[in-house]
This record gives structure tokens, C-alpha cells and sequence, in this order.
């Protein structure tokens, strides 16, 4: 600025007309946000409050009341763009932004901005559903944020303990409309967040105008929730409404009660579903034994094994045959053998000399058994055997009867 | 010289080809009686095996907590 010290400091006047010189340099900008405060009580120029939807930050705009006509009505936290220039009064010491021309920005104008973010924030991949986490089954704690006294909250609540009767909540009740909304709602969901017990954060707000959910569209909420670990289901408005924090969240229930029944299981059903389970696993067992125990009880009937004693009565049966074998081919053999001797003995027979004795003739034997052939030699008194056809008999030799 | 920890299935096993070695006939008279006594261990065994298995099923009804 210019050389000030101690000894020789600039008045008042000088200070503030030299910040007026430098302000007065600015050119005219369009800045948008809403207006959270009008006042239009005194004299021509109205003076109005501009705030930043996402932070908690504003800026005194001043503007003719002209201006500001052309745009009423206006309705609450109307969102506006301004051609506006930093003045700084010297009167009092404060920039103003002089408003020369103020525009709402309207509903078509909101949802074509909306759409334009959408787009961006899909192209980061922040919509990506690898991106989604999936829900714990039974969470420590669940987080809710939610307006003040709602039926979202009740409902939320309700259907929860109603399956679940011991489910935690870490509830945090803000403003979910209006100025407000947007760092409430983002400071809950950074608290929530940090809390290492809460698994599962529940967003949710009843229905309301386009306006109304607009916060849930806001871009550094959405990018908030998107960077959050903490699963996260979105239960904004109605079936039909479609705030872009859907579409980070980890799961879109489609009312309050959804996203209850969608984080709680149902206790009873579970409990349920497990004795069943129990119970077939039982039965495929008992199944299994019967069929094992079957198989084991035909391996036991077996003659083998039930009547053991056929490993030897199929022995001693073989020895039984093999001795008949044995006996009949002994037979066999003895009666061949007989049969020869019955024929030998028909021709000992036939060779033998009784044939001749029979015929009369008798074998005459001397003392010493020789058979007598020569009757000279034969003298008086010996004694002779003699074999006839029938027996044996002695005769003694007497001198020979002469033939006269 | 007999495990009692063979598992159910390998005893079960083992009966079966005992059963069929003793079927086939062709062990000598003293390798039959040593395999019919290994069968009734066998069987044994698997006996105690799906006993227990039952018993344990049985306690553990839905109800019998």
C-alpha cells in the first residue's frame, strides 16, 4: 500500500480510502448462491445475505430495490446468480457487493447444473459399483442421520428393533432442508464415519419439493459420502426422487423402512433358516450312516464271514472228494486185479495134472519123494506113495505077479 | 498289531477285500483263519465307527440343547 510505521501511521481516512482505491479496482463478477437473508425496509436499496449452499461462508450484497423486484417473489433460500462489483464503504469500513442485475436460477436451469455434475462424477468413477461396499450383516452400530422428530426416523428405528431388538443406533438429527442442510448433514456423516463402531450409515429424509432435496445433490456432499469407508444407504424422498447422493451411496433403499429391513436381518428368520440348515445337515448324515451301516452289515452276512466254518467243511469237502476218487480208483484197480486172478486160476487150472488123475492114471512117489519111473529099480519092500485122482494112499513092494 | 485309529473308511475298505481274498479261496487253510479274524476286527471297528457317529447325531437334535 504506501510506507506506514510506527511514528508516522496513517489516519483512519487514508487507510480506509486507500482499501476503497484498491477494491474499486475489481471488475464485476457473477457469483451465485443463495439468498438466506432479504431486507428491504429502508430507503431504495435492499440488502440481502448471500450464502454458499455447501459451506458456511456468505457475503453482504447490496442492490437496488429495482433489482430486486424483478425477481419477486422469491422463495426461501432462493438460489440466484448476481452481476455484481466488491465496493468497499468507507463510511463504516465493509465490502458490499453491489448487485446490478440479479437472476433466479430456476428449476430447468438447477437440474440441467444437476445433470452436468452427475456427469462429471461419473466420468471420476465415483458411481462405479465396484465402488460399492456391501452391507455387514449384523453391525455394531448403525449410524442415522435424519431430521429432527420425522417419520423417516421412526421408521427407520421401528422396523429395525422390530427385527432386530438389541440393533445400536448412533442417531444424529440436523437439518435436512434449507441453509443448513449441507454442513449439518456432511459434519454428522464425518462424525459417523469416524466412529469405528458404527458399520453402516442410514441417510435419509422424508419427500419434499425438488428444492428441498437439492442439499442431497450438493457436490461436496456427494463427494464426501463417496470418499467415505463406511458404507452408506441413501433413503431420500420418494420412490421417484434421485438426489445424486443415491447414486454414491452404497445402496439406494427406496423409503426409510427399506433401508432398515436393508441393514437389519430378520432375526427370527435367520434363527429359522439355520434350524433348518441344522436339520438337513442331520438328515444327510443319518442318510449317509444308514447307507454306510447297510454296507457294512452285507460285508458281515457273507458265508465267508457270518459261517466261517465253510473255509473248512470247503476243504475237508475236497478231501472227502479226493478220498472218494482215491477209493474208487482203488476199487477199480482191486477189481481189475481180481479178474486176473480168476483168469490165472482158470489156467493153473488147465496146466494143472489132476486132469490126468481123473483120468486114472496116479503119480507113484518112492520114500524120498522122488516120482518112480522105473519099476526095475523098485525093490521088494519099499514103501511108495501113491497120489490117486481122489487122496493119497501107501503101497509096499511085493514081488510081481507074473501075467500066466 | 491292530491300529484302532484307522479311519472308518479304510477299515471298511480293508473288510471288503478280506471278504473277497477269503470268496476267492486261494489262501492256505491258516492265511484264511487270519484273515477271517482280521474281518471280524475290521468289522468291528466300522461297527463302533457308525455307532458313535449315530449317538453323536442323536444328542444333538434340534431341541436337545
Amino acid at each position: 500500500m504506501f510506507e506506514t510505521s510506527s511514528e508516522s501511521p496513517a489516519p483512519v481516512r487514508v487507510v480506509t480510502e486507500a482499501i476503497k482505491e484498491y477494491v474499486d479496482r475489481l471488475g464485476p463478477i457473477w457469483v451465485e448462491g443463495e439468498i438466506s437473508e432479504l431486507n428491504e425496509r429502508s430507503g431504495m436499496m435492499a440488502f440481502i445475505r448471500l450464502r454458499d449452499p455447501s459451506v458456511d461462508m456468505s457475503l453482504s450484497v447490496m442492490c437496488h430495490k429495482s433489482v430486486i423486484a424483478a425477481i419477486q417473489p422469491l422463495p426461501a433460500n432462493a438460489r440466484v446468480v448476481m452481476y455484481a462489483k466488491p465496493s468497499w464503504y468507507t463510511k463504516n469500513g465493509s465490502l458490499t457487493l453491489s448487485a446490478r442485475e440479479i437472476r433466479q436460477v430456476g428449476v430447468g436451469e438447477l437440474l440441467a447444473r444437476l445433470e452436468a455434475l452427475k456427469t462429471l462424477l461419473a466420468s471420476e468413477g465415483l458411481f462405479d459399483s465396484d465402488r460399492k461396499v456391501s452391507l455387514p450383516l449384523l453391525p455394531k452400530k448403525i449410524g442415522l442421520i435424519c431430521g429432527r422428530n420425522t417419520d423417516a426416523e421412526k421408521d427407520v428405528v421401528e422396523n429395525a428393533k422390530r427385527r432386530w431388538p438389541s440393533v445400536e443406533f448412533e442417531i444424529r438429527e440436523v437439518t435436512v432442508q434449507g441453509a443448513a442442510a449441507v454442513s449439518e448433514v456432511s459434519d454428522a456423516l464425518r462424525e459417523l464415519e469416524a466412529l469405528e463402531d458404527v458399520e453402516v450409515i442410514i441417510i435419509t429424509r422424508g419427500g419434499g419439493s425438488f428444492e428441498d432435496l437439492l442439499p442431497f445433490s450438493d457436490e461436496s456432499l456427494v463427494r464426501l459420502a463417496a470418499s467415505c469407508k463406511t458404507p452408506i444407504v441413501s433413503a431420500i424422498g420418494h420412490e421417484k426422487d434421485s438426489p445424486l447422493l443415491d447414486l454414491v451411496a452404497d445402496f439406494r433403499a427406496s423409503t426409510p423402512t427399506d433401508a432398515a429391513k436393508r441393514v437389519v436381518p430378520d432375526i427370527a428368520e435367520e434363527i429359522e433358516m439355520i434350524s433348518k440348515l441344522q436339520d438337513r445337515a442331520r438328515r444327510t448324515l443319518l442318510g449317509r450312516l444308514d447307507l454306510e451301516a447297510t454296507r457294512i452289515k452285507n460285508l458281515r452276512d457273507r458265508p465267508v464271514m457270518k459261517d466261517p466254518h465253510v473255509i473248512i467243511t470247503s476243504r475237508s469237502e475236497i478231501i472227502v472228494a479226493l478220498k472218494d476218487r482215491a477209493h474208487r480208483s482203488f476199487a477199480a484197480h482191486v477189481k481189475l486185479a481180481k479178474e486176473e486172478l480168476v483168469q490165472i486160476k482158470a489156467r493153473v487150472r488147465a496146466l494143472s495134472p489132476q486132469a490126468t488123475l481123473d483120468r486114472g492114471y496116479s503119480v507113484v512117489q518112492l520114500a524120498n519123494g522122488d516120482i518112480a519111473r522105473d519099476a526095475s529099480k523098485l525093490k521088494n519092500g519099499d514103501v511108495l506113495r501113491l497120489r490117486l485122482a481122489k487122496g493119497e494112499t501107501n503101497a509096499t513092494v511085493s514081488p510081481k505077479h507074473d501075467a500066466k | 498289531m491292530s491300529e484302532k485309529k484307522i479311519s472308518y473308511e479304510a477299515a471298511r475298505d480293508e473288510l471288503a477285500e478280506v471278504v473277497q481274498s477269503l470268496e476267492d479261496g486261494s489262501a492256505t487253510l491258516e492265511e484264511s483263519l487270519k484273515l477271517w479274524e482280521r474281518g471280524e476286527e475290521l468289522a468291528k471297528i466300522c461297527q463302533e465307527w457308525l455307532d458313535g457317529a449315530k449317538k453323536k447325531l442323536d444328542s444333538a437334535k434340534p431341541g436337545a440343547k
